[in-house]
């Protein structure tokens, strides 16, 4: 009853926990939707230029910066931008610079008819996925006081329409800070995040090498050392077999995003599918291209290939991980799912900026990529940190366990050692038992039995029947009962009542305590005929010399510093005194019996005390706490 | 006189002796004649299955070690044809491996070989009275199989599966030595219901039949087919 109605509440759970989730992704995403149009900090208005002559094949038109063209062009075939900028005779003492925020792919800039910069010649400003900047020193000769030239020429070789963002022309000191903020952002940071790369790749690998049965560390390890790769990978601008490989590695886009998917999925608790690999077909068929065709095969195919398999393995990748993160209630994919929808924004907003849609084109797609390299050395951290706690809590659990078993151990050890003694007691007391019954026992017996036909067998046949009772003393005393000298003294007080019958004595058996006598597990069978033994010659005492009517036999445990057992042995005959004064011959049995009784009692390391007057004699047999392993005596 | 010796004549309880050794078998049958109770003396198994074509007797008393046979044969026999016998085992040492065999083909007590003639026929008398008696040894012993163990010990297969919880405390309570009323006072029960109590122990033991011990083994999940 109590699982029919927990069911339907872990249901209702979990799409609770889907409205939370969904909302906090939405204002992530409303977050990076007001963040990213921010404009940088830009310097001062005086020294902006937008409006530029271009001139493009072979026609001249006037357009305004920020300014989109045709996605490719020929080399020789650049358009020309060209416009006019004065510089203050108050400013001569100045040095002054060309500050070019942002373009694809390649700049050319020329003022007054002197080439000052060409970004060709700095292959990581030819990624057109990176928003590197540029700023052209004007060598002071070439300046002049007044109007001067301006001519930029914009190099377009895809696989994006062109663009050329406003341009500043000024004191340098002025735009330096600007250009080096966005250096920082957009070129050092990459860097940072790449470095970050490199040693996620080793920490995974490592983890992937160490543990095997988690492929998710080592796909992970892979997109890593691809996207790790790739920042490093320079534009080729000629054509070469090495170049070829290089474009390759540059649209490598689709193959980290295939890898990181399949993290996630893996992350996220599924099985590796063979048709997962159906992620990794436009990575193939682009590597193809790159390998067999040419740069520009390579380049068209990119935003056919590539940039729909990053849209669609991140919009899997948000399912997955929100899927995760909602149902599992897993950190990891929680963090993760973040990222991501950090990922998705930015892929949309440069998504629209390539499309014309916005007129900006900082790409951040690259920069959330750091989001997510964020996500993945938090959750790395988070599930390392609980790892260790696990294996804490697992090492001091185990502790305790390995102590547990090896006490279990112990006494399974010692039962097993305890019963392979108690059988082989057995045994042999079964082997014994059948001699003695075959052959002492009959011939005994038959002893009894002539001798009661004959005039004076008598005292014969009392030996013999005396010599059977004492057969069966030694055989039961042989019997395993568990350390409960109970079970020794049922029988005894059954033999006793047969040993007493005949001479009208009437026994009294009085279990004083609940229990009788306390459990020794100790016990030993030797322990037991010293016992029985000492018990039978009190009774034997008792019926030879004192003359008694009744014996009463008590048994109790007394408390003194823990329990101890005592059996006392109490006739109402004429006492010890008289039986000595009686004659030597009974004397001397009684003084004989009783050295018999505590050389027995020592030896079991038993108390046993005698008293004796003309009301009767009592003898009182205190065991010890713990019965000796080994006969004192060393008889 | 007459009146009451003819009494005790149309009373006289039947008793089949089968005991190989002359001595004791004498000695024995003394002990039961002078007590009244008729009885015929066999040595042998062939003797005493003659005896029982006759008519069974009210109570069987036979020894184990025969000359052509065991007396545990001769036990089952006079527990199937008779169920009304009674059956003594004649035990020298009044030890489990002779008496517990007995039991479990229909014995209900035994009676030691040197026992003294009033005792003899005291215990037989108590028998016929519905009184099974037993030892402190032989109830420790069936007590000792109801301990769970991981291996058969030693000695005769004994099934105690059927006792009841309140059976095998009877058996405990014998086996430490306390008599009939304490037992019955500690259990809170009647006294006069221990015996009835024993007896039932004793049929508990008993393995009627080679199929029926089959069924038992089944039953109790001792065997598997």
């Amino acid at each position: 009853m109590a699982a029919k109605i927990a069911l339907p509440a872990r249901h209702r759970r979990w799409p609770s926990r889907l409205v939370p989730y969904l909302l906090l992704q939405a204002l992530i995403a409303g977050l990076c939707v007001l963040a990213l149009p921010l404009s940088l900090p830009e310097p001062p208005a005086q020294y902006r230029i937008t409006d530029f002559r271009m001139i493009e094949d072979g026609t001249e038109r006037l357009v305004a910066l920020p300014h989109f063209t045709a996605p490719r062009y020929a080399p020789d075939d650049s358009p020309r931008f060209a416009a006019q900028f004065v510089r203050p005779h108050a400013e001569a003492g100045r040095a002054w610079s060309v500050f070019l925020p942002r373009f694809t792919n390649g700049v050319e800039v020329t003022v007054n008819g002197v080439i000052v910069h060409d970004s060709r010649r700095d292959p990581a400003a030819n990624r057109p996925d990176r928003n590197t900047p540029q700023i052209a020193d004007i060598p002071a000769p070439i300046l002049r006081d007044g109007v001067n030239d301006l001519s930029i020429r914009l190099f377009v070789w895809g696989p994006i329409p062109g663009f050329l963002d406003r341009i500043w022309v000024g004191a340098d000191e002025v735009l330096r800070p600007y250009y080096d903020l966005r250096t920082q952002l957009f070129v050092t940071l990459p860097v940072v995040f790449s470095a970050w790369q490199a040693i996620l790749t080793v920490i995974l690998g490592i983890m992937w090498v160490m543990r095997r049965h988690e492929p998710a560390y080592g796909v992970l390890a892979a997109a890593m050392a691809v996207g790790f790769i790739q920042a490093f990978t320079q534009t080729p601008m000629d054509e070469t077999p090495l170049s070829r490989l290089n474009v390759f590695l540059i649209s490598s886009a689709p193959l980290e995003c295939a890898l990181v998917l399949t993290f996630t999925l893996l992350l996220s608790g599924l099985k590796w599918q063979r048709w997962w690999l159906v992620f990794f077909a436009p990575a193939m068929l682009l590597a193809l291209a790159g390998l067999i065709g040419s740069q520009a095969t390579a380049r068209a195919l990119y935003p056919v290939l590539a940039v729909p398999t990053v849209g669609t393995s991140l919009l899997v990748m948000a399912f997955v991980s929100a899927r995760s993160a909602v149902r599992r209630q897993n950190v990891a994919s929680f963090l993760l799912g973040c990222a991501v929808t950090i990922m998705l924004t930015c892929w949309i907003v440069d998504l629209l900026s390539v499309f014309q849609i916005v007129p900006n084109r900082i790409f951040t797609s690259r920069l959330s990529y750091s989001a997510m390299l964020v996500a993945i050395g938090a959750g790395l951290t988070w599930r390392f940190a609980r790892a260790l706690n696990e294996v804490d809590s697992f090492a001091g659990q185990l502790v305790t366990r390995v102590r547990q078993a090896e006490e279990r151990l112990k006494a399974s050890f010692a039962r097993e050692e305890e019963r392979a003694r108690a059988a082989a007691l057995a045994r042999e007391r079964t082997r014994l038992m059948r001699d003695l019954h075959d052959g002492l026992g009959g011939q005994l017996v038959s002893i009894v039995a002539l001798s009661e036909r004959a005039e004076a067998g008598g005292p014969i046949g009392d030996a013999a029947r005396a010599a059977l009772r004492d057969l069966r003393v030694v055989i039961d005393s042989m019997d395993d009962i568990g350390g409960d000298l109970m079970l020794a003294l049922g029988s005894w007080r059954e033999r006793a009542v047969a040993q007493l019958r005949p001479h009208d004595i009437a026994l009294d058996f009085r279990i004083l305590t609940p229990q009788g006598l306390p459990v020794h597990p100790e016990l030993r069978p030797w322990h037991v005929l010293q016992i029985v033994r000492i018990l039978d010659e009190a009774l034997t005492n008792a019926v030879k010399h004192s003359g008694a009517r009744r014996i009463t036999v008590s048994i109790e445990t007394i408390d003194d510093a823990g329990p101890q057992g005592r059996i006392t042995i109490q006739d109402d005959g004429k006492g010890f005194e008289l039986v000595a004064g009686d004659g030597g011959f009974a004397s001397h049995q009684g003084g004989r019996g009783l050295r018999n009784m505590q050389s027995r009692a020592a030896r079991c390391g038993a108390e046993l005390v005698l008293n004796s007057d003309a009301a009767g004699t009592q003898v009182r047999l205190t065991l010890p706490h713990r019965l000796p392993d080994s006969d004192g005596a060393g008889s | 006189m007459t009146v009451l010796s003819d009494e005790r004549a149309s009373q006289a309880i039947s008793v089949l002796l089968v005991e190989d050794d002359a001595p004791t078998s004498w000695r024995l049958q003394d002990a039961l004649t002078s007590a009244g109770f008729q009885v015929t003396a066999a040595a042998t198994l062939a003797e005493a299955r003659a005896c029982l074509s006759r008519g069974g007797p009210k109570v069987l008393l036979t020894d184990l070690q025969l000359p052509d046979g065991h007396g545990v044969e001769l036990i089952r026999e006079t527990r199937r044809r008779f169920p009304d016998t009674e059956i003594m085992v004649i035990s020298i040492l009044g030890d489990e491996e002779s008496v517990i065999s007995a039991i479990t083909v229909g014995a209900t007590g035994y009676l030691l070989k040197d026992a003294f003639p009033t005792d003899i026929a005291t215990t037989v008398h108590d028998l016929v009275a519905g009184h099974s008696p037993i030892s402190a040894s032989i109830a420790r012993f069936i007590v000792r199989r109801t301990q769970a163990t991981v291996e058969p010990p030693p000695g005769p297969q004994l099934n105690t599966a059927k006792l009841t919880p309140r059976e095998i405390d009877i058996l405990w309570g014998i086996a430490k030595g306390f008599s009939y009323a304490e037992i019955a006072g500690h259990l809170g029960m009647s006294r006069q219901t221990v015996p009835g109590h024993i007896k039932s122990i004793y049929r508990k033991l008993e393995v009627h039949t080679r199929g029926e011990a089959v069924f038992e083994a089944l039953q109790q999940g001792l065997i598997k087919l």
